[in-house]
C-alpha cells in the first residue's frame, strides 16, 4: 500500500524498506559497540512491546545495547524529567516516541543538545527540526491509517447518516494526522455524512466520552476511534446504551481484534507493523551514530483489516499465530476447484 | 461560490470570541482616541516619529500629515503603537525604559499602558531589580491575544499551520494536494484544516491575520491599499479571487507573498538566519529562485518579483533547466534505464521511478553517476549564486527544497563555485548552509510576515484603538469590495465530473 502522508515538515516520506545499512556500516557499527536507551510512552500495550522487540533485535544484530529502556506511563514529566536525566548518561543515542508536542520539545532537544544522536517515533514535537535537533522519525503512515479507517466504515453508515470521531485531546501529531485524514476521505467520498466530535485526554475518558457523544447525538451511524484500546472503551459505552454502532479504529490490539472477528461492534480496523518499524528505527539509529544521514522522515504503510483477513492479518502484525477465537471465527476457505 | 459550510460558521464563531471584551467600553472612551488620530496629548515629543513612520516594504507608506495635525507619534494612536511596539520586541518592558526608549512623557506613557492593558494587548509582569528605589514593575505582550494561521501552497502539496503573535508555530500539517481541479477546493480545504486547528489550539481573541505563501512571484498591491487583490501563481487560477475569498471565510486579513520569500523569512526568523541582517535563502526544487534579505528587511522589488533566479541562463540552458528537480529526474531515469547508474537502475526496478531524492541517496552510497549529477548541479547554482553575493555581500547562503537535501556533495559544489568567484572579503565570512527547516521554512516564514504586518507602525495605527486588527477600517472596505467582486464575477463554467459536479 502506498504512502500518502507527508512528514512533520512535509517531507516526502522515504518507506522503510529502502534504509538499510551496507556491509561495511553493519562491521563499523559493530566495532564501535554504541549504547543506546528507549524512551516510551507506556511498555505494557502490545503495540509498544513489539515496536521494542523490533529496536532491541535490530541493534543487537548491529552491535549496539540497549541499556535502558523507560516507561513514561502516558506521563508528560516523567518523559521530560527521564530524558533530561538521559542527556548526561553515557549513552550514545536515545530513541523516544515524544508525548504531546511543544510540551516536550526542550526535554528532547536537550538529548542533542548533550551530543547525543536522537531518534523519533512517531511524532516530532513542533519546531524541533531533522539535521538539528533529531535524526529522523519512523512512523506508520498515520495519515494512510485514517483513509483506511474511514474506508472500511463508509459501507457501514447509511446515506445520510451521522458518523463521530473519537479524538485524543493531547496535541499529538500521529492521532491528529490520522483524524485529518478520516475527515479528509469522508469529505470527498461521502459528503452525504455529517460528522460529530468526541474528544478525550486519558485512555479511561473514553468511555464516558463516547456516552456523551452517544447522549448529544443519539442518532450517531457510525464511529472512528484514533486508537484501539478508547476503542473498546467506546465499544462498551455503545452496547451500555443498548446500541448497535460500526466502529472502526487504529492498531490491532487482541481485543478490537476478537470482536472484528466475532462479528462485534468492530467492522474494521488500520493495523500498524510495529516490530517493523521498530526495525526501522533500529536500522535509522545506527546509520545516525555512523553519521550516514538516514531520511528525516521514514515511514512503513498501514495495513486495512476486516473480519475476512483477521487471521493473516494477525500473524504478519504479531508475528504469531491467531489466538483460538480469532480461528473460530474464520471463515471456511471456498473450494475454488 | 460553493463554500463549506461546517467551517464557514466554525470559522466566523471563532473569529469573533470574546472580542467585545478587548473593546474599550464606549461610554469611558477618551475621545484623545478617536479613530482619526486628533487630539495630541501634551507632553509627547517627537523623537520617535522617524521610527514610527517608518516602512518596510513601501506597501503602506504614511500619508501626507495634513497641515495642523499632529504627527502621528504626538496622536494617541502614534503613542499607543510604539510603546507596543517596545514592549512586543522586548526592547523596553519597564515604565523608566518606555519612557527613555520612546522619548514620551511619564504621565502620556502611564496613560498608554493603562490604554494597552484595558485592551489586553500587554499584561503586568514581574518585579524586576530595584536600583535606588522601588523596584520597577515590567510589562508583557500577550502574544496569545489573537492568533495567526500560515498557509503554504505548492504545485503538489499544501501546509497550513497555527502560530500566536510572536510568529512561533504551535502546530503544522502537510500534505498532498492535486491544484489541478482549481482554486475553489483549494479554498474550501484550507477553511477546513484552518477550523480544526483553531479547535486545537484557538485562543480569546481569535484570529487576527492569515499568511499565505504561493509558488511565483506575488505583485505589491498599488498605491495605498493593504492587501494585493488577486494572485497569478497557478495558470488555471486565472484571476481567481482567492485572497478574497480566505480573508472573507476566516474574517481576518491575508498577507500573501512568494513561497521563496516566506521560507526565507522563516529561515531568517528561526533558522541559521537567526541574528543576521544580510542572506540569500535559495530554494532549489522544481523551480529555483531566492530570497534576499538585506539589511535586516526583505526585498521584494518593484513588483515583488525579486529572486527569480531560475531565469538566469548559463551553459546548457537556464538555471531551471539544468538544476531544477524536473531535469535531475529525467537525467536520473536516463542514467537508471540504460544501466549507467547501478544503484538508480535498481531504485528504478524497486519503485517504477526514481526522483531527485534517489540521486541524492546514491551519492551518499558512491553511485559515480550520481555523485556527478549532483556536483554538476551544484557547480551550475554557484555560478548563479556568486555574483548575487558579489553583489549584495551576504553573511550567509542558505540552500533550501529538494534537491539541496541531497546532501553534501551539491552543498560543497556550491561552495566551490561561489568562493572561485567571489571577492575574497565577500566569502571571508561568508557560511553556505543547507536549511534544517525542510517544509517548515515557509509555514514560519508566513507567520512572521502577519506578525510583522500586523505591527507595522501605519496598520498598527490603524486598528489598536479598536483593540483587534479585523476592525482596522482598510481591511473592512476590502472585505466589502471583496464581497462586491466576488458576487459580480460570473461563474466559470466548468467541465462534467469535476469536484463539485
Amino acid at each position: 500500500m502506498a504512502i500518502t502522508g507527508l512528514g512533520p515538515h512535509g517531507e516526502r516520506a522515504v518507506p522503510a524498506n529502502q534504509v538499510g545499512l551496507s556491509d561495511a556500516d553493519a562491521d563499523a557499527a559493530r566495532n564501535r559497540h554504541f549504547s543506546v536507551a528507549v524512551v516510551l510512552h507506556t511498555t505494557m500495550s502490545d503495540w509498544a512491546k513489539e515496536e521494542l522487540a523490533g529496536i532491541v533485535a535490530t541493534l543487537g544484530r548491529y552491535g549496539a545495547a540497549v541499556v535502558e529502556v523507560i516507561d513514561c506511563a502516558f506521563d508528560i514529566d516523567r518523559q521530560i524529567s527521564e530524558l533530561r536525566r538521559l542527556a548526561g548518561e553515557p549513552v550514545d543515542a536515545v530513541v523516544s516516541i515524544p508525548i504531546g508536542s511543544s510540551r516536550a520539545a526542550d526535554a528532547h532537544r536537550a538529548i542533542s543538545t548533550a551530543g547525543k544522536k536522537l531518534l523519533l517515533l512517531d511524532n516530532a514535537p513542533t519546531g524541533m527540526l531533522p539535521g538539528k535537533d533529531y535524526v529522523s522519525v519512523i512512523s506508520t503512515d498515520n495519515f494512510g491509517l485514517g483513509q483506511i479507517g474511514a474506508e472500511l466504515l463508509a459501507p457501514h453508515v447509511a446515506q445520510g447518516g451521522k458518523i463521530g470521531v473519537l479524538a485524543y485531546g493531547v496535541d499529538f501529531f500521529a492521532t491528529h494526522e490520522r483524524e485529518i485524514a478520516f475527515r479528509k476521505w469522508m469529505a470527498a467520498h461521502r459528503p452525504d455524512l455529517s460528522l460529530v466530535r468526541g474528544k478525550f485526554a486519558d485512555v479511561s475518558q473514553a468511555r464516558s466520552a463516547t456516552a456523551d457523544l452517544l447522549h448529544t447525538n443519539p442518532d450517531l451511524a457510525g464511529l472512528f476511534a484514533v486508537w484501539d484500546v478508547p476503542a473498546t472503551g467506546a465499544a462498551a459505552a455503545i452496547l451500555d446504551a443498548g446500541k448497535t454502532i460500526p466502529i472502526t479504529t487504529v492498531d490491532l490490539g487482541n481485543d478490537v481484534a476478537a470482536d472484528l472477528a466475532g462479528g462485534g461492534l468492530i467492522k474494521g480496523i488500520a493495523a500498524q507493523l510495529p516490530y517493523d518499524q521498530g526495525v526501522a528505527a533500529g536500522i535509522a539509529t545506527i546509520l545516525g551514530l555512523l553519521e550516514r544521514q538516514p531520511p528525516p522522515w521514514i515511514a512503513l504503510p498501514g495495513l486495512g483489516v476486516t473480519a475476512s483477513n483477521v487471521v493473516e492479518a494477525y500473524q504478519v502484525v504479531w508475528r504469531a499465530p491467531a489466538p483460538t477465537a480469532l480461528l473460530k471465527a474464520r471463515k471456511p476457505r471456498k473450494n475454488t476447484a | 461560490m460553493p463554500i463549506n459550510n461546517k467551517s464557514y460558521h466554525l470559522i466566523r464563531k471563532w473569529g469573533h470570541v470574546t472580542h467585545g471584551k478587548t473593546r474599550p467600553d464606549d461610554n469611558h472612551w477618551d475621545d484623545r482616541f478617536s479613530p482619526d488620530g486628533r487630539g495630541g496629548t501634551p507632553g509627547t515629543r517627537r523623537g520617535k516619529d522617524k521610527d514610527v513612520r517608518s516602512n518596510a516594504d513601501g506597501e503602506t507608506a504614511q500619508p501626507r500629515r495634513a497641515a495642523g495635525r499632529p504627527r502621528a507619534s504626538e496622536s494617541a494612536h502614534g503613542s499607543l503603537a510604539a510603546l507596543l511596539n517596545l514592549v512586543r520586541t522586548g526592547e523596553a518592558t519597564t515604565r523608566q525604559e518606555l519612557e527613555n526608549q520612546s522619548e514620551l512623557g511619564r504621565a502620556v506613557v502611564t496613560d498608554r499602558l493603562a490604554t494597552l492593558l484595558r485592551l489586553g494587548l500587554i499584561e503586568e509582569g514581574e518585579l524586576g531589580p530595584a536600583i535606588g528605589g522601588r523596584a520597577p514593575r515590567h510589562v508583557r505582550f500577550r502574544p496569545r491575544m489573537g492568533m495567526i494561521l500560515a498557509a503554504v501552497l505548492d504545485h503538489s502539496s499544501l501546509a497550513v499551520g497555527i502560530s500566536d503573535l510572536s510568529g512561533r508555530l504551535l502546530a503544522e500539517h502537510h500534505e498532498a494536494v492535486e491544484l489541478a481541479a482549481g482554486p475553489e477546493p483549494v479554498v474550501q480545504r484550507l477553511a477546513t484544516l484552518f477550523a480544526w486547528m483553531l479547535e486545537e489550539h484557538g485562543s480569546e481573541g481569535g484570529i487576527w491575520g492569515i499568511g499565505l505563501a504561493v509558488p511565483g512571484p506575488v505583485e505589491k498591491p498599488d498605491g495605498q491599499k493593504l492587501f494585493a487583490p488577486a494572485l497569478s501563481a497557478f495558470q488555471n487560477w486565472d484571476g481567481f479571487p482567492f485572497v478574497e475569498q480566505l480573508a472573507a471565510l476566516v474574517g481576518a486579513p491575508v498577507w500573501a507573498r512568494s513561497g521563496v520569500q516566506t521560507m526565507t523569512m522563516g529561515e531568517l526568523k528561526s533558522g541559521s538566519g537567526v541574528g543576521l541582517t544580510d542572506m540569500i535563502f535559495v530554494k532549489l526544487g522544481r523551480s529555483i529562485s531566492a530570497g534576499v534579505i538585506s539589511e535586516g528587511a526583505l526585498h521584494r522589488g518593484a513588483q515583488g518579483a525579486a529572486g527569480m533566479i531560475g531565469y538566469t541562463f548559463i551553459e546548457g540552458g537556464n538555471l531551471e533547466a539544468v538544476a531544477g528537480s524536473e531535469a535531475l529526474g529525467r537525467e536520473a531515469r536516463q542514467a537508471a534505464e540504460s544501466g549507467r547508474s547501478p544503484y538508480l537502475a535498481e531504485a528504478l526496478a524497486r519503485a517504477g521511478e526514481v526522483t531527485v531524492t534517489d540521486a541524492g541517496h546514491g551519492a551518499q552510497l558512491g553511485d559515480p553517476f550520481c555523485i556527478d549529477l549532483l556536483g554538476r548541479c551544484g557547480r551550475a547554482v554557484g555560478e548563479v549564486l556568486a555574483p548575487l553575493a558579489n553583489l549584495l555581500n551576504p553573511s550567509l547562503i542558505v540552500l533550501g527544497g529538494n534537491v539541496a537535501e541531497t546532501g553534501d556533495i551539491l552543498l560543497a559544489a556550491v561552495r566551490e563555485a561561489v568562493y572561485r568567484q567571489s571577492h575574497p572579503v565577500v566569502t571571508r565570512d561568508l557560511r553556505i548552509v543547507r536549511s534544517q527547516m525542510g517544509g517548515s521554512a515557509g509555514l514560519v516564514g508566513a507567520a512572521q510576515v502577519v506578525a510583522e504586518a500586523l505591527f507595522e507602525a501605519r496598520f498598527l495605527q490603524g486598528w489598536i484603538t479598536l483593540g483587534s486588527p479585523r476592525e482596522h477600517p482598510e481591511f473592512k472596505d476590502f472585505l466589502a469590495r471583496a464581497a462586491f467582486d466576488t458576487s459580480a464575477r460570473p461563474a466559470k463554467p466548468r467541465p462534467p465530473g469535476g469536484p463539485f459536479a
